[in-house]
């Protein structure tokens, strides 16, 4: 609860300086450079060349077939560890609740992968499923052949290596919301002859559901914009936006059009921010207040 | 409180006492499958990649290890004898401790204001606040490192310590100030208004009463920052490289170059994780579920 008087705006101010202040100067001012140069041709001072208002950068991102693939190739990077990381996490998640053996062991333990780096996790799928890494290598004697999957077409190694990050991740908010349920309408449902599973999916998912939902779009975005875990394990075409935008600015200089690519991501990350509020808004009272404990 | 449900399934036996033997009750079975599923989970996930990881970086050139074989004929110290020889090995994880903890510190000291003032008052901007904090974390970071490593460019502070802390406070800010705002909410009232009625200025009632209860939530936030520093890596390599090079930058030299070398690139990672589960172990007990999800359980 916050209290009702209204500050003094000097007071007010002077809290929300250094916060807001910083996040001003370092998140909102690149981002509107971003924004512009988009809309600009390059200029340089070396050729004389001034920079001019133009829809060339957006011409080739929406234009170019290799854009474009690395445009749904984005997409795609950005989805699927995301569904396939919640198929994990929600009975992780219930299960991490349920268990009552070395409980303080099991919390440690999941929550591992959050303090490695993506790249270590991109090294771990390398050394295991890279051709002539220890799956296949354990998959011979059984007379199994794996297919490829690093630097696959469907981007299989780096979606395994974005859920090895993303299941613990999701699985911290997702726990965090289900630990709020109060215990007494688990019970009461199992004594009324629920199965686990059952409460599962009728009470514990839908009570957590703010949680869940959360999760859900932060590893979206995340995933999104990775860069390491795709130039690392991902085909050689197509390249996610990203790895585009890397290669673009830092290799070639052209600038405005990675800021077109970059505003592209920013505009669909808030689209999807959009579409989440407008699925939640409608249903975001109700829930996970009450805390058991 | 929570022995309701054991109490509910386990009638004939004690819920603390497991059994050893023939499990007796549905509850000791169910627990079993229930830990038997989780540690098997660890098993795959986490001890796998560590084992195969652990095997890597005792590799012996001098012998190979080649597909059939699922062992190693022979182990060697070799590419830890030439990590350490590589000067830049010890500096860069020097390195990245030293930014961790400065980003870590600025970013709570940075959020705590910031947050007292979206926990305690209403104003009229305050949902325009919110959504801006909330913001960053909502564009991929990598549309800030790569136009904030051209802005560091133009101003000098590319390939910096300082540029790269500032741009790994742009991640770790938004969460700190959003779990210290929840963790604020959580504070009664009355405890600063008692403080104040007791003749405490308002100034020193936040910093003696508000500042020592918000601890849950800077430790929480503090350990996201530590860790989210550490692990970084987009931002980092496009504000500080090639100058300055953190241990997951360094990393990427022997991964992500042309010549992929495996047991070097072992050894860092081996070397890459230590001290972060040190950390991790020791924060472990002092960070709670709840405020850390706090943070992030809702948008």
């Amino acid at each position: 609860m916050f209290s009702e008087t209204r500050p003094p705006f000097w007071l007010l101010a002077l809290l929300l300086f250094p916060g807001v202040g910083y996040l001003l100067a370092t998140f909102g001012l690149p981002l509107v450079r971003v924004v512009w140069g988009s809309f600009r041709s390059a200029g340089s001072l070396r050729s004389g060349t001034v920079s001019t208002f133009t829809l060339d950068n957006w011409a080739r991102v929406l234009g170019d077939p290799v854009f474009l693939d690395g445009l749904m190739f984005s997409l795609w990077l950005g989805i699927a560890p995301t569904v396939a990381s919640l198929i994990v996490a929600l009975p992780l998640a219930a299960l991490l609740q349920a268990n009552e053996t070395g409980q303080r062991a099991a919390r440690t333990l999941y929550r591992l992968p959050l303090v490695v780096p993506g790249i270590i996790a991109g090294f771990m799928i390398l050394v295991i499923f890279d051709r002539g890494g220890m799956a296949s290598r354990l998959a011979t004697p059984l007379g199994l052949s794996l297919p490829r999957l690093v630097r696959d077409d469907w981007g299989l190694g780096a979606i395994m290596a974005s859920m090895w990050k993303t299941i613990p991740f999701m699985t911290l908010i997702i726990s965090g919301a289900m630990a709020a349920i109060s215990t007494d309408i688990l019970a009461a449902a199992r004594t009324l002859g629920a199965s686990r599973a059952t409460v599962l999916w009728r009470i514990q998912i839908p009570l957590a559901q703010p949680g869940i939902t959360a999760a859900v779009l932060l590893s979206f975005i995340g995933s999104l914009g990775s860069f390491v875990i795709p130039s690392l394990l991902g085909p050689a075409y197509p390249l996610p936006l990203s790895v585009h935008m890397f290669e673009e600015g830092f290799q070639r200089g052209n600038w405005n059009l990675v800021y077109a690519m970059g505003t592209m991501l920013s505009v669909m990350s808030i689209a999807v921010l959009f579409a989440y509020y407008a699925l939640i808004g409608s249903f975001t009272r109700r829930a996970t207040r009450g805390r058991g404990d | 409180m929570t022995d309701l449900r054991h109490a509910a399934e386990t009638a004939p036996s004690m819920p603390t006492a497991p059994a050893r033997g023939a499990p007796r009750s549905h509850h000791a079975r169910s627990q079993r499958l229930i830990a038997g599923t989780l540690y098997g989970y660890f098993a795959l996930t986490l001890v796998a990649p560590l084992v195969v990881i652990v095997l890597w970086a005792f590799y012996d050139p001098a012998v190979g290890w080649f597909p059939p074989r699922i062992l190693p004929a022979s182990l060697s110290t070799s590419a830890w004898r030439e990590v350490m020889a590589d000067r830049n090995i010890l500096p860069s994880a020097i390195l990245s401790l030293v930014v961790a903890s400065v980003v870590t510190t600025l970013t709570a000291t940075l959020a705590f204001p910031t947050a007292w003032a979206m926990a305690r008052f209403s104003f009229r901007a305050r949902r325009a606040v919110e959504v801006f904090v909330l913001a960053p974390m909502i564009v991929p970071g990598i549309v800030v490192a790569v136009s904030l490593g051209e802005i560091f460019f133009v101003t000098g502070l590319a390939g910096t310590v300082a540029g790269v802390v500032l741009v790994q406070v742009v991640g770790t800010l938004p969460l700190m100030i959003r779990i210290l705002a929840a963790t604020l909410e959580g504070i009664p009232e009355e405890l600063v208004l008692a403080a104040r009625t007791l003749g405490a200025p308002y100034r020193t009632a936040v910093i003696r009463i508000a500042l020592p209860l918000a601890w849950p939530g800077f430790a929480a936030g503090g350990l996201l920052s530590f860790i989210g520093s550490f692990e970084e890596f987009e931002k980092s390599f496009m504000v500080g490289a090639p100058a300055v090079q953190p241990l997951a930058v360094r990393l990427w030299s022997y991964l992500g170059g042309d010549i992929l070398v495996l047991p070097t690139a072992a050894v860092v990672t081996l070397i890459l994780l230590v001290p972060m589960i040190v950390v991790f172990i020791l924060t472990e007990r002092i960070t709670r579920e709840d405020v850390m999800a706090a943070g992030l359980g809702k948008l």
